[in-house]
This record gives C-alpha cells, sequence and structure tokens, in this order.
C-alpha cells in the first residue's frame, strides 16, 4: 500500500516537474528558439515548420485550382493577374499596373502519357492521364479550405492571404471579405508590403475607393524603401514600388494634382525608365496636360 | 470439388465472423465521424460550399482505413492458429493445406471488401446528400479498382504472415504500400535520377513492387474528372489477380514447407 503511495507520490512529482519545466523553457531559452513566449500549442510545437506546412496547404490549393493536376508551371497568380485584366476594362489602372501577363485562361492540354514500353507506366498514364480544368468564378469556394488551414497553420505565410484574398474578392465577388482578410495579413505581417499593395489594390478596383486605397500604396511604397533586399528579392521590391508608384499617380490625376503625378514619374523614371508602367505613367501626365 | 468449395467457404465465413467480433468496424466509423463532423462545420472565411475538401478527406480516411483492416485480417489469420497450436487440429483433417490458405485469404478479402462496402456506402451518400451527384461511374470505377488494392494488399499480408514475425509482416508491407502509393508513379524518373546502385534498387522496385497506385482513383472522384475506360479498368484490375496469383503462390511455398 505505502508502496503504491509512494509510485502515485513519484508519478505526480514527475508530471509537475515536466510542466514546470515546459513553461520555464520558453523563457530560459528566449531568443534562442524560433518559439516565443505566449505564443499558440501549435507555434510551441511546430516552430518554424509551420511555415512549411502552411505552403503545403497553400500548394494544395494550387492543386485545386488547377482541377486536381500537380506540377504544373502556371501559378494561380498569373491567371490572377489575366482574370484582373479581364474584369476591369473600367479601371485601366488595374490592368497597367498589374502587369502584362502571357498566360491563356484556360488550359485544354492534359499531362502527357508516358510512352514507351513499360507496361507500368502505361497503365498508370490511363489511369492518372489528367484533365487541366481551372476552376472558375464560384467553384473557386472549393480553394478556401486550403488557404483558410494555411493562413491559420502560419500567420506568416503572406502568399496565401494574397492568393485567399484574391479569390474571395475577384472569383467570388466579395471584396469585403478579402479586405478583411488582407487587414488581418498585415496585423500578422506589418514589413510586408505585398499586402498593402494588393489591399489597395483590391480597394481601388473592387471596391472603387481611391481614398482608403491611396494610404495602402503610399504604405507599400514605404514599406520597399525600408526593407533591406538582398539582389534576388531587389528586383521584386523595385517592381512592386513601381506599381505602388503608378497607382499613387493615377490617383493623383484623377484628384487633378498634376505637381504629384510628375513626382511620380520622376520616381518611376528613377526606379525602371523602359518599364511598360512607367511609360503608362508618362502617357498618363501627358494626356493630362493636354486636357488641361 | 464440392467439398473443397464447401471447405473454402466455411473458413472464409471463420475470417469474416472474426472481424466482425472484434467491432473493427465501429472503432473506424467512431474514428471518421470525429474527424469529419468538425470539417464538414467548416465555413472558412465565413464563406460556405466547398465540398472537396471534405471528399478528399472522407476517401483518404477510406484508404487509410481499408489499409489498416486488409492488412490487419489478413496478417492475423496464421500466426495466432501458430501460437495457439489450433493449426494442428486443422492439419489433421482431411483438408488439403492450400485449400486452408485459399479459404483463408478469401475470408480476408470477403471481410475487407465487406467493410470497404461499408465504407463506399456511407460515402456516396454523404456525397449526393451534400451535392446530389449519386454514384457516378467514375464513383463505381473508384470503388472496383480499390476492390483490385485489396486483392493485392490481402494477398501480400498473408504471404508476409508466413514468411516475417508479424510485426515485422506488418511494418514492411505498410511501408511498401504507402511507399508505392506515394513515390510508385515516380519510380522510372526516380531511378533515373540515381546512381548505379540506387538505380538498379528503383528499377527493381518498379518492376517487381506491388503498384498499388493503380488503383487510386480518389482525385478523378474528388475533382469530378471523367472515368476511365472500362478496358483499362480491366487491365488493372488483371495486374491484381496476377500480383495475388503470385503472392499466393509464394505463401503456399512457404506453407507447404512450413515445419511446426
Amino acid at each position: 500500500m505505502n508502496r503504491q503511495r509512494l509510485q502515485t507520490g513519484l508519478w505526480a512529482a514527475v508530471a509537475g516537474l515536466v510542466v514546470a519545466l515546459g513553461q520555464a523553457i520558453p523563457y530560459c531559452l528566449e531568443g534562442r528558439l524560433p518559439q516565443a513566449p505566449g505564443e499558440d500549442v501549435l507555434a510551441l510545437v511546430l516552430g518554424d515548420a509551420r511555415l512549411g506546412v502552411s505552403r503545403t496547404l497553400a500548394e494544395k490549393a494550387e492543386e485545386y485550382f488547377h482541377g486536381g493536376v500537380r506540377h504544373l508551371n502556371c501559378t494561380m497568380q498569373s491567371d490572377a493577374e489575366t482574370v484582373a485584366h479581364e474584369g476591369h476594362d473600367d479601371h485601366d489602372a488595374g490592368a497597367h499596373a498589374a502587369g502584362h501577363a502571357d498566360h491563356d485562361d484556360d488550359h485544354d492540354h492534359a499531362a502527357a502519357i508516358p510512352a514507351g514500353r513499360d507496361p507500368w507506366q502505361w497503365i498508370d498514364g490511363r489511369v492518372h492521364e489528367q484533365a487541366h480544368r481551372h476552376l472558375k468564378g464560384v467553384q473557386t469556394v472549393e480553394l478556401l479550405p486550403w488557404f483558410w488551414a494555411a493562413t491559420r497553420m502560419s500567420p506568416k505565410n503572406v502568399q496565401a492571404y494574397e492568393s485567399a484574398a484574391y479569390v474571395l474578392s475577384y472569383s467570388l465577388e466579395k471584396p469585403e471579405e478579402g479586405v478583411r482578410l488582407l487587414e488581418e495579413g498585415i496585423r500578422n505581417n506589418p514589413a510586408s508590403p505585398q499586402l498593402d499593395f494588393f489591399l489597395g489594390e483590391v480597394l481601388f478596383n473592387r471596391l472603387h475607393d481611391a481614398a482608403r486605397a491611396e494610404p495602402c500604396f503610399s504604405a507599400t511604397r514605404e514599406k520597399c524603401l525600408r526593407i533591406p533586399s538582398d539582389h534576388a528579392k531587389a528586383e521584386d521590391l523595385s517592381l512592386l514600388r513601381l506599381k505602388a508608384v503608378f497607382y499613387l499617380g493615377y490617383i493623383a490625376k484623377q484628384r487633378g494634382d498634376l505637381g504629384r503625378v510628375r513626382a511620380c514619374l520622376a520616381e518611376a523614371e528613377a526606379l525602371a525608365p523602359k518599364h511598360e508602367v512607367t511609360h503608362d505613367l508618362r502617357v498618363l501626365l501627358e494626356t493630362s496636360g493636354t486636357k488641361q | 470439388m464440392s467439398v473443397r468449395v464447401r471447405q473454402i467457404q466455411a473458413l472464409a465465413r471463420l475470417a469474416v465472423l472474426e472481424l466482425y467480433r472484434r467491432k473493427d468496424l465501429i472503432v473506424v466509423f467512431v474514428l471518421s465521424a470525429v474527424v469529419l463532423l468538425p470539417l464538414a462545420l467548416l465555413t472558412p472565411f465565413g464563406v460556405a460550399g466547398a465540398g472537396r475538401y471534405m471528399n478528399e478527406m472522407a476517401l483518404l480516411l477510406v484508404w487509410l482505413f481499408s489499409l489498416v483492416i486488409g492488412l490487419g485480417v489478413s496478417a492475423r489469420l496464421f500466426p495466432p492458429e501458430f501460437e495457439s497450436r489450433t493449426i494442428y487440429p486443422m492439419l489433421a483433417k482431411p483438408v488439403a493445406r492450400g485449400t486452408i490458405l485459399v479459404g483463408k485469404y478469401l475470408g480476408a478479402l470477403a471481410a475487407s471488401v465487406s467493410a470497404l462496402t461499408v465504407f463506399y456506402l456511407a460515402y456516396g451518400f454523404m456525397v449526393g446528400a451534400r451535392q446530389g451527384v449519386w454514384f457516378p461511374a467514375v464513383f463505381v470505377q473508384a470503388f472496383i479498382l480499390h476492390i483490385g488494392f485489396l486483392v493485392v494488399v490481402t494477398a501480400l499480408g498473408l504471404a508476409g504472415s508466413l514468411l516475417l514475425t508479424p510485426s515485422a509482416n506488418l511494418t514492411m508491407c505498410g511501408l511498401s504500400v504507402i511507399g508505392m502509393l506515394f513515390f510508385g508513379q515516380r519510380l522510372p524518373s526516380l531511378a533515373a535520377a540515381q546512381p548505379l546502385p540506387g538505380r538498379m534498387v528503383l528499377t527493381l522496385i518498379h518492376w517487381f513492387g506491388p503498384h498499388v497506385e493503380f488503383f487510386d482513383l480518389r482525385q478523378r472522384v474528388v475533382h469530378e474528372w471523367p472515368a476511365i475506360g472500362w478496358g483499362v479498368c480491366g487491365v488493372v484490375l488483371v495486374y491484381a489477380a496476377g500480383y495475388a496469383a503470385v503472392c499466393l503462390a509464394v505463401a503456399s511455398l512457404a506453407f507447404r514447407n512450413k515445419r511446426f
């Protein structure tokens, strides 16, 4: 009986010790762990692996977008840009600043059936022959659970926020939900300029709210300037800043603030004098000057 | 001939009864409900209407549980008989060893297929109720090919149970089946990318390993792709029958030479 009591007491002491150690580790090793004290259980257990899992979940959404086809070169973002072109004839700015994607909207091509004399590959090719059909319109609701899981798994997955907001704002015609999601993403990733830019685009192109969009483009520009970038990132950041500057110029033109448009053009020319966006901004200023 | 059929029937019935006596199916259904019910209530970002993720999860569970049941049933056919020595009275009866083997195999297969039928019916009704699509052709093909998968897996488990210890058998069969499901399709390209010893190993696995990925039509069902040709379906079933026959021949050889 005594022995049993001793054993129970020992187990209780060990359990208490384990709990105390678990509580103490984040504070004792502060700064030396990927996890921060006060984070949720998922963060404590998985640490940086969360972003990896989150990216896998976002890839799953990408796979769904292609109708279940895996490992393709075209991405949802390229299609996003195409649709942005198609859907906003009344807003030239969206089309110009989004860039000029040379991506066909639909693909009727199927994944190639492996040829040769290998009977196993022959069977596999027939059984898993893939029909590449993009989800369109309301069908894209199928992507949301994966993006939801991706953003919950890691709030640092900027791409997942961006893609989910695209689906909500453009495909499902729910820009308010898209805006809410992007605002959440910006709260979780305050240093990332991409989400500010996309929020500005949604506000400007979908909700036609230039007053709310302008601060987003300004924030994008400032964040691009603040980020210390390596060579690989520098080009992307420069392009993002250029697009933000274009939007700022476009909104200034709508306000009739030609001085601001000129300032934007000067900044764009300093960034990329031969880029299409700079050219469009120049044309914008010239036409405004002619009209004046 | 009829005596042999009756003997096989009796042995098979025992295996089926064993599955239902252990109440594995109830456990499996409770687990599925625990996983799927919260998922069914999910409305990501406040938007309802997504269904494919549910179908994918449900089919994943069907595959997982069918593998567990198929391997579990087939791998437990002989070892308990050897351990409890009940194999002796069975062998003392005028029943050929081949008949025992085939009877037990068919029993394991029947038990697994009966569980699979319950899973697919549940899945079919779930999808029908949610999406209004009742048992399309691709779904029927997925079910038929899934039976083919069980034909291979139970034969593999049975052969393994006569060659390896129970835990080694379950580990080896589980690893090879899951490995083939993940990498079977890409084995030739993986082999081509390896230096010589690795390439040879992967090529051997490609030619002689159980290509269970042939039976996996989950992507087609989930993403509503068109059905495959029935001829292709037939070829895959022939592959399943051939592979199972080879496994049973190996098992028969092992059982015949087994010293008790």
